[in-house]
Formats: structure tokens, C-alpha cells, sequence
């Protein structure tokens, strides 16, 4: 409990094993760590190392085969699916590799559907959806519908999308995965400009090295199991210390 | 989710797919045409049938005959025997369940003189407090028999005929408010006693039915209490041997009517009265062939619409499930964005009963049409298959839509859409988020 104010994520001996026919793949391999509130924190791996998973973990999108994921003060593994839901609603936001916007609905609604979730009035929601989408550059196409838009405008609308309802924590799952570089730094520009105004927290997923500069902290994943943390931040107060070397 | 947004997100789904939508309501709009239409031909049917019957009788009446005809098991003719009808038998009768009314009928055959004008009247002496049960009509004049005054000589629409002058042999309609009229019973049966007067009945109290095109309307009624009041005046004037034999007449009757409770329990009754020995008849017993074989036509209807209601349930289905495949990545983004199970369940149910509204209301306004159509093109055919034949004269229906109808196919459209959008809606909601976002579609 004396964490609670420091800590707003702690991931306790995390462990998630697949089973592919008879063989069983520790995807996730007894894995702990903390996240401060505020923070952004970069789950960096090669692909396949288990980051992806670790993230779907600790949004409670996947299940746990053992440990404890803690956000908040709440172990979400022991939430009900509706509690989980409005949990969703009222303190997660999500960034997606593939966007995953909904293509029969325009960049306005799209971005005013967590709203529409917590049961919001019409008027009160599209005022902030219309804020969020000026806030990431994208006024003028309010009503063009995904498809009629680039990778790098739609993966904007995601982020709208993400931040719109205030949460306190935004998963991102390689949000520039699909992009270009310049893109791509554009987008980390947005998430790391809105996630400071408003002091959320990030949660990302890259395997991306030149991404994770954006990072507070880097939690290099190698093949289920933490290798190393890196505290960016840390070292910046402490006077540029030799960086310690990235494995790639 | 707020049920406005509920609303607009599902019919924004259902027009997405518009063909797709088209196709499914018009397998209800065909489940619901028709078992509106079947239903509304039964009605039709049964007017019809109502109408027809009431120009015969009532269904519920058993007649008992002094010469009863025996049918064989197929309604043929198989002979007949002569039937005692008294007052044993009467009481017999009574006792016998369900029988609600039972009256004697005793002819009396005789002859209103109005002046030289003559007329013979046959009148049916039946028991005045069981006009009722067998639902008399309405008179256009005069009062129908009361304890106090039993004297009524009841006129049927028709009646009298003309009455008639032999002698210059010129017919004349009476009036029977103001004529005078004489009654006198036929006397070629039995002697006169030469010393006293000839019975003659002046008749002071009558009264008309209405026209009522049923038998009625050629019959003349009069109390049986009173009849047999009259005719005893009759028998005293005639010789004394003759008398005795007339007097009999009292004691056998030429009919007993009686009335079943319940149209289903004719046949039971009419079979209590075989026990007894007796035949009797029943309009229900020549009818029933026919009732039986429209009940059959308007049950093949009804599995008819049945079945292509229960053809555009799987439809229904179909389309959510089909919905639901393509849809899975959607509700996987819902789900992670924070939409709780239920409101995607009711996303999906809404979706489902929205075909079936759309159906049903589309279904009742052709059906409406359809209606139509029959009553006025559907003579050759509705003619034909409605045995038994059609009332005279008007037009007839054949396709009646009460009020309640559309209400009933509206009602099974959405219950038969919520029904088969059922289990496609609680297949979505188990959809797993994880799985659900990494389908492409």
C-alpha cells in the first residue's frame, strides 16, 4: 500500500504461458517491475521477445498464468469483466500498431466512441473529441472516415481516440509501426506532447531503438525475462553518466 | 452505452449492409404476410360459415322427430324409424348433461279467415320460456308470450301467405294490425258433435318478427300452454269418440327441440339420445364435414406461415452470424475501448429485432394490400375451396383482418428477430478481445 501514490502500475512475478499443441511457450517468464505515475516507460525487444504480450497483460486484455498486475491499487486480474470494462473507460487509453479505428465511422466518432461508453451526452462529447482532433492537427478532417485518410492522420485519430476520456495510463502497442520515420517522429511527438500536459503515464511498446530516446525509462525484454531497465531520466539528473550501452 | 446511441449505431450497422438487410426483412415480411393472411382467411372462412349457418339454424339445436332418419357411420341414408315422442322421453331429455333447453313442438294445422278469405297456417306450439334459448328475433310488432298474457299468435316474417277467396278466386294481403282474423282448426280428421258450435278462435293478440332470413321467418309461433288451451276447447266440441283419439295428440309430440350448452357437446348429446333409442338430427351433424375440412385448409395455412416464419428466423440468424464474422475485429476494439458485454449484446439483439420490426411492419402493410387483392380477385379461387358455398347475394369476403392481427404479426416478427439474434448476439460477447484485434478485415 505505501506504494500506491509512487507506483500507479506494479508487475508482480507476471508469468503468461501459451500452449501450442503439446508444447507450452513461457511468452512471458516471471517478469516484476514498477511504473511511477507520469512516467514514460518503453517496453523495448526484439519482436517475439514477449513485449506485445507483457503490454496485453497489463491491460488486461490477456490473462495471467500467474503474478499479479497491479494498476492503481487494483490487481485487474481479479476484476470482473464489467468492472474491467469501466476500468477501461475511465482510466486506460490505447494506441494500436494498426490503428484499429473503426472504418464505418468517421474521425470525429471515432474518436468520441470511449466517450460513448461511459454514457456521455452527445454535446459534451463531441466538443472534447473535436478538441482532441485539433490537439493532433486533424480539425479539418472531422468527417473523413479512415480510409480516406493516410497511416500517419489515422494513427492520430488513434491517438485522439486514446487520450480523449483524460486517462491516466495510455498503452501503446508500436504506435509507428506502420509508419514512416518522419511520421513516426511525429506521432511520438504528439504522444510525448500530450502525455506531459496532463502528466499520464505511457506505457509503450518498440523495437524501434531510435524510439525509445522519448522514453523516461527503457525495460529491455529478451525472450520472456527482463534483461535490463535503463532509467533515462535518472541519468539526466545525474549529470549524463555514461549511457549505458543499448543491446540491440 | 446511452440507448440513443444504442439505436444509432445499430441502424447505422443495418444500413451498412444494405442488400444484406433488404434480403433478411423480406423473409419476415414473407413469414409475416402470410400468417396474417392465413389467419385473416380463417376469419373470413368462419364469417362466411356464420352467416351461411344462420340462414339454417343455430348449431347448438337437436332436433328429435316422431320419424327419425338413421344414417350409416358415412351420413348415409339407412332407414328410418317411427319415434314415439312424450313427455317421458321429454323428461329423459332434460336429465341428459348439458342440454340447457328442451321444448315439445306440437303442430297444430288449421286456417285464418279473414272475411271469405282463407289461409292455412301450420302453428308450432313451443314452450314460451325457452324463446329465449333459442334466440327468438326481434319483433317489429306485438309482445312476445308473458305469464300474464300467453294468448300471442307469433308471425313469421314471411307469414301469412296470401289468403284467399275460392270462390272469386282473388287474393288479398292482410293487415294483420287491423284485420280482423279468425283461426280454425282443420276438422276433416274428426267428427263434430252436431249439437254444439264450431270452435272458432278470433284472433285479438299477434305479433311479427323481423326478417331474419333463417327459419323463422316461414314459421308461426304460439305458447304451448296456450295452444293446448285452445285445442282442448277444439276437442270439446267434437263427438265423444272423436275426442278421446283427438285429445291424444296432446300427449305425443311432433318434435322435441333442444338446445346444447356448447356447440362441442352436440355430439355427445345426440349420442345420449341414441341410448335412449331415439335418432335425432343436428344442423352441426350435416355441417361438420365442411367444418372440419376448412379447420384442415386453415391448419395447412397456418403451418404454412409457420414454416416461412421459422425460414426467416434461420435467416435472421445467418445474417448476425455472418454479421458477427465480419464484425469481430469491431467488437474486439469496442471491448479494449471500454464497452461493456452488455451493451454489445444489445447492440446485437437490437440489430436482430430491428429486422424483425421492419418486417413485421412492411408484412402488415402488405398484408393489408394483400387482403385487398383476394377480397376483390380471389372469387374463382377462394370460392372453390371455400366448400359449402358462399352467402347469397352480397359480396362476399373471404379475407378479414381484425384488429388484433397486426399487433399478432408485428409481435412474432420482433420476438422471432430477438429469438434468432439471440445466440449470435451472446456468440459476440464471448468474442475474445486479444483474438478479436488481430483478425484483419
Amino acid at each position: 500500500m505505501k506504494n500506491n501514490s509512487e507506483y500507479i502500475i506494479e508487475v508482480k512475478n507476471a508469468k503468461k504461458v501459451y500452449r501450442m499443441g503439446k508444447e507450452r511457450i513461457l511468452a512471458v517468464d516471471d517478469v516484476s517491475f514498477s511504473i511511477k505515475k507520469g512516467e514514460f516507460c518503453c517496453l523495448y525487444g526484439a519482436s517475439g521477445s514477449g513485449k506485445s504480450t507483457l503490454l496485453n497483460l497489463m491491460a488486461g486484455i490477456e490473462k495471467l498464468s500467474s503474478g499479479q498486475i497491479i494498476i492503481k491499487g487494483h490487481n485487474i486480474h481479479r476484476m470482473s469483466e464489467k468492472g474491467l470494462a469501466k476500468f477501461r473507460q475511465n482510466t486506460l487509453g490505447f494506441v494500436f500498431q494498426s490503428y484499429n479505428l473503426l472504418n464505418s465511422m468517421t474521425a470525429l466518432e471515432n474518436v468520441e466512441l470511449p466517450l460513448v461508453f461511459k454514457h456521455m451526452s452527445v454535446k459534451r462529447r463531441r466538443k472534447m473529441a473535436r478538441e482532441m482532433l485539433k490537439n493532433v492537427g486533424l480539425a479539418d478532417r472531422q468527417k473523413h472516415k479512415p480510409t480516406e485518410m493516410s497511416g500517419g492522420q489515422q494513427q492520430r485519430v488513434g491517438i485522439a481516440r486514446a487520450f480523449v476520456s483524460n486517462p491516466e495510463i495510455v498503452f501503446a502497442d508500436e504506435p509507428t509501426g506502420n509508419l514512416d520515420s518522419k511520421t513516426s517522429r511525429e506521432v511520438m511527438d504528439i504522444i510525448k506532447r500530450m502525455a506531459k500536459a496532463n502528466n499520464q503515464t505511457i506505457v509503450m511498446v518498440t523495437h524501434d531503438k531510435g524510439l525509445t530516446e522519448y522514453a523516461d525509462r527503457i525495460i529491455h525484454i529478451f525472450d520472456g525475462k527482463i534483461e535490463e531497465i535503463i532509467d533515462l531520466k535518472a541519468e539526466d539528473k545525474k549529470d549524463n553518466e555514461a549511457p549505458t550501452g543499448n543491446t540491440g | 452505452m446511452k440507448i440513443s446511441d444504442l439505436l444509432k449505431m445499430g441502424l447505422r450497422n443495418l444500413f451498412r449492409r444494405k442488400v444484406r438487410t433488404i434480403l433478411t426483412v423480406l423473409g419476415v415480411v414473407i413469414g409475416c404476410l402470410f400468417i396474417i393472411i392465413t389467419i385473416s382467411i380463417g376469419h373470413g372462412m368462419d364469417r362466411n360459415f356464420e352467416t351461411q349457418v344462420k340462414e339454417y339454424g343455430s348449431l347448438t339445436t337437436i332436433n328429435v322427430n316422431n320419424y327419425g332418419i338413421i344414417y350409416d357411420e358415412d351420413g348415409n341414408w339407412a332407414g328410418g324409424q317411427e319415434q314415439k315422442l312424450d313427455k317421458k322421453l321429454l323428461e329423459q331429455i332434460k336429465a341428459i348433461d348439458h342440454v340447457r333447453a328442451v321444448t315439445p313442438i306440437i303442430r297444430g294445422e288449421g286456417e285464418l279467415y279473414s272475411g271469405k278469405y282463407r289461409t292455412g297456417i301450420s302453428i308450432m306450439a313451443m314452450d314460451k320460456d325457452v324463446y329465449d334459448d333459442f334466440e327468438f328475433p326481434e319483433l317489429s310488432f306485438g309482445e312476445y308470450p308473458t305469464d300474464e298474457d300467453n294468448s300471442v299468435l307469433i308471425f313469421g316474417y314471411y307469414m301469412p301467405w296470401e289468403f284467399y277467396d275460392e270462390y272469386y278466386r282473388s287474393f288479398k294481403t292482410v293487415d294483420l294490425q287491423k284485420d280482423k282474423l279468425i283461426f280454425k282448426f282443420y276438422n276433416w280428421q274428426y267428427e263434430t258433435n252436431k249439437r254444439k258450435r264450431e270452435f272458432t278462435l278470433p284472433i285479438k293478440n299477434v305479433a311479427k318478427m323481423v326478417e331474419t332470413k333463417t327459419e323463422f321467418d316461414y314459421n308461426i309461433y304460439m305458447d304451448l300452454d296456450y295452444f293446448e288451451k285452445i285445442y282442448m276447447q277444439y276437442c270439446n266440441t267434437l263427438t265423444l269418440e272423436d275426442r278421446k283419439k283427438a285429445i291424444k295428440v296432446l300427449d305425443e309430440y311432433q318434435q322435441i327441440k333442444l338446445n346444447a350448452d356448447n356447440i362441442d357437446n352436440v355430439e355427445e348429446i345426440q349420442d345420449k339420445i341414441k341410448e335412449l333409442g331415439y335418432q335425432s338430427d343436428s344442423l352441426l351433424l350435416y355441417l361438420k364435414p365442411t367444418i372440419e375440412a376448412s379447420k384442415t385448409l386453415q391448419l395447412i395455412f397456418l403451418f404454412l406461415g409457420a414454416v416461412s416464419m421459422f425460414v426467416s428466423a434461420i435467416s435472421i440468424a445467418n445474417t448476425m452470424v455472418m454479421s458477427i464474422y465480419e464484425r469481430t475485429k469491431e467488437i474486439g476494439i469496442m471491448k479494449v475501448l471500454g464497452c461493456v458485454v452488455k451493451d454489445i449484446r444489445l447492440l446485437f439483439l437490437f440489430e436482430a429485432g430491428m429486422i424483425g420490426v421492419i418486417g413485421g411492419v412492411i408484412g402488415i402493410g402488405s398484408s393489408y394490400a394483400a387482403s385487398f387483392l383476394i377480397n376483390k380477385y380471389g372469387q374463382p379461387l377462394f370460392g372453390a375451396l371455400m366448400s359449402g358455398g358462399m352467402p347469397m347475394g352480397e359480396m362476399a369476403t373471404y379475407s378479414i383482418i381484425p384488429i388484433y392481427l397486426p399487433l399478432l404479426g408485428l409481435g412474432i416478427s420482433i420476438v422471432v428477430g430477438l429469438l434468432s439474434g439471440y445466440f449470435p448476439a451472446r456468440r459476440a460477447t464471448k468474442i475474445s478481445a486479444i483474438e478479436a484485434m488481430r483478425t484483419e478485415n
